[in-house]
């Protein structure tokens, strides 16, 4: 015990030198104030104490009080069980004291540049958990930030801590309220990364929802479950709709050879979006028109035309010679199709 | 909009689909330059006996995969896949003439996660041609982008259709 006192020394000098890196040191101070060693250390932490600026001072009698209630057993790690403890409660408890020594803190670290210095290293001991009470303390600081800042800023050195966030967080606002909402949880950046994913998974879902003509019902993103029945039964009905048609396509196919190259030069000057409409029996008109006349026009309306008996006549002359026209070339191509297909 | 959506995501070495896809696969010139390119394909496939719809789907599919320009991952997938999924489907009937069909329930029924939302994430991702093992983000962008893209697909075939059909029936 003693030698692990007498090596706890020289960092508790380094610590005093230093603003915000003290503060690590100075929680192992409060283990070592504890120790019932000998005098010169308690000396020594007193005078230690008196040394620091008032701020860090307070901070290190308010946390004096919880480990002090609570057995002071020398054992190092379990202080620092202790010390987590007493994190915890003044995280949860919204008392009088943690919001003092939060205001004291935020005042003292209110130096940004430091604290986001700090922060990052905080961090990584939070993620490596190799030291609990500097995790601890890097929690606390980064809880009390985020009550102190409004959003934006919070939002910001919380995207610097959770690299996977970066990209998303800029966007979205939102997610970062519900963090300081749900900061009660053991492990932060577990929840907040999966607080991000979530509104992640979310926003696609809204999507979706959108595109999918049966879900629109519900405002809320109404249990995945049901939002996802309706996502996959579109899918299939879109895929059974290929399935029919193709076989549709299939069925036509062998009579292409006549229209083929005749509806190639159709289609590339008309718009295709307009025919959807009046397909069937009535498109043959149209498509008489637009073969003489050569005009983007819409094809239902074609069809209604009163002298289309003319340009029938005329299309289907004009048939019978793509027809005479065609067929040695779509015989040749249709070797050279063939032969494309084997490859 | 596509390339410069493309050229930051890049950078965040991930690639995003652009995030209207609706407006990409409901534009008409991408309808214009899908329906030639399948009028294209069809010129190819018509040899009669080969298959018939299904050779007409798989080409459908593969021009729709086409005009995706491999920015998604579905559409890699149909172009990639085309033989080995043809192969593997052999294989996989070859397997279940041998199987009886209740070994393979009695496999899937003790699931560790019985929750229905991964469950249906599953079968979803089954659906999604090449979206078996992505994680659930990138699952629900690319089914956004493989709907729309079905979409467009349906209304350009069922004009192909109808044209088709009109064509052949004015000189009969």
């Amino acid at each position: 015990m003693e030698p692990n006192v007498e090596a706890v020394q020289p960092q508790f000098r380094s610590g005093i030198s230093g603003t915000k890196p003290g503060g690590m040191g100075f929680v192992f101070d409060d283990i070592h104030g504890l120790i019932p060693g000998p005098p010169e250390t308690d000396g020594t932490s007193f005078t230690a104490l008196l040394e620091l600026p008032p701020p860090q001072a307070v901070e290190l009698l308010v946390k004096e009080d919880f480990p002090a209630k609570s057995m002071p057993p020398p054992i190092f790690p379990s202080n620092i069980a202790l010390i987590d403890r007493a994190s915890m409660f003044s995280v949860f408890a919204s008392a009088d004291n943690p919001p003092e020594s939060t205001n004291i803190l935020s005042v003292s670290s209110s130096m940004k540049t430091d604290s986001v210095k700090q922060e990052p290293l905080e961090s990584e001991h939070h993620r490596n958990s190799s030291s609990p009470a500097v995790s601890n303390q890097s929690l606390k600081s980064i809880k009390r930030k985020e009550r102190e800042k409004k959003v934006k800023e919070s939002s910001k050195k919380s995207k610097k801590l959770e690299a996977n966030e970066a990209s998303d967080g800029s966007g979205e606002q939102l997610p970062y309220v519900h963090v300081r909402a749900r900061r009660g949880q053991a492990t932060d950046s577990h929840s907040l990364a999966e607080r991000a994913r979530r509104e992640k998974i979310n926003a696609r879902m809204k999507l979706l929802q959108d595109l999918v003509p049966g879900c629109n019902k519900s405002l809320q993103i109404s249990g995945t479950a049901m939002v996802l029945d309706e996502i996959i039964n579109h899918v299939q009905a879109l895929q059974r709709q290929v399935e029919f048609l193709s076989m549709r396509l299939a069925a036509v196919n062998p009579r292409i050879d006549f229209n083929l190259d005749a509806l190639l030069a159709v289609e590339s000057e008309s718009s295709i979006d307009n025919s959807y409409l009046g397909m069937f029996p009535p498109s043959i008109w149209p498509e008489g028109q637009l073969n003489s006349s050569r005009q983007q026009q819409p094809w239902l309306l074609d069809g209604l035309h009163p002298g289309r008996v003319d340009d029938t006549s005329n299309f289907i002359t004009q048939e019978n010679s793509l027809l005479s026209y065609d067929s040695p070339p779509n015989s040749a191509s249709l070797h050279s199709s063939q032969l494309k297909m084997e490859l | 909009m596509a390339e410069s959506s493309n050229s930051d995501a890049n950078s965040r070495k991930r690639r995003k689909i652009d995030p209207d896809s609706q407006t990409r696969w409901r534009s008409e010139a991408e309808q214009r330059i899908y329906s030639s390119k399948l009028m294209d394909a069809l010129h190819h496939v018509r040899r009669p006996g080969s298959g018939g719809h299904d050779a007409v789907r798989d080409a459908a599919d593969r021009v729709l995969a086409a005009s995706a320009r491999g920015r998604t991952r579905w559409s890699r997938a149909i172009l990639t896949n085309r033989l080995s999924l043809r192969l593997a489907q052999i294989n996989r009937k070859h397997k279940k003439a041998a199987k009886p069909s209740a070994g393979k329930s009695c496999s899937r029924k003790p699931a560790k996660k019985l929750p229905p939302v991964e469950s249906k994430v599953k079968v979803l991702s089954r659906l999604v041609p090449g979206c078996r093992k992505v994680s659930l983000p990138n699952l629900l962008e690319e089914t956004t982008d493989y709907i729309a893209a079905l979409e467009m697909q349906v209304k350009a075939m069922t004009f192909l259709t109808g044209l088709l059909n009109a064509g052949a029936a004015a000189p009969a």
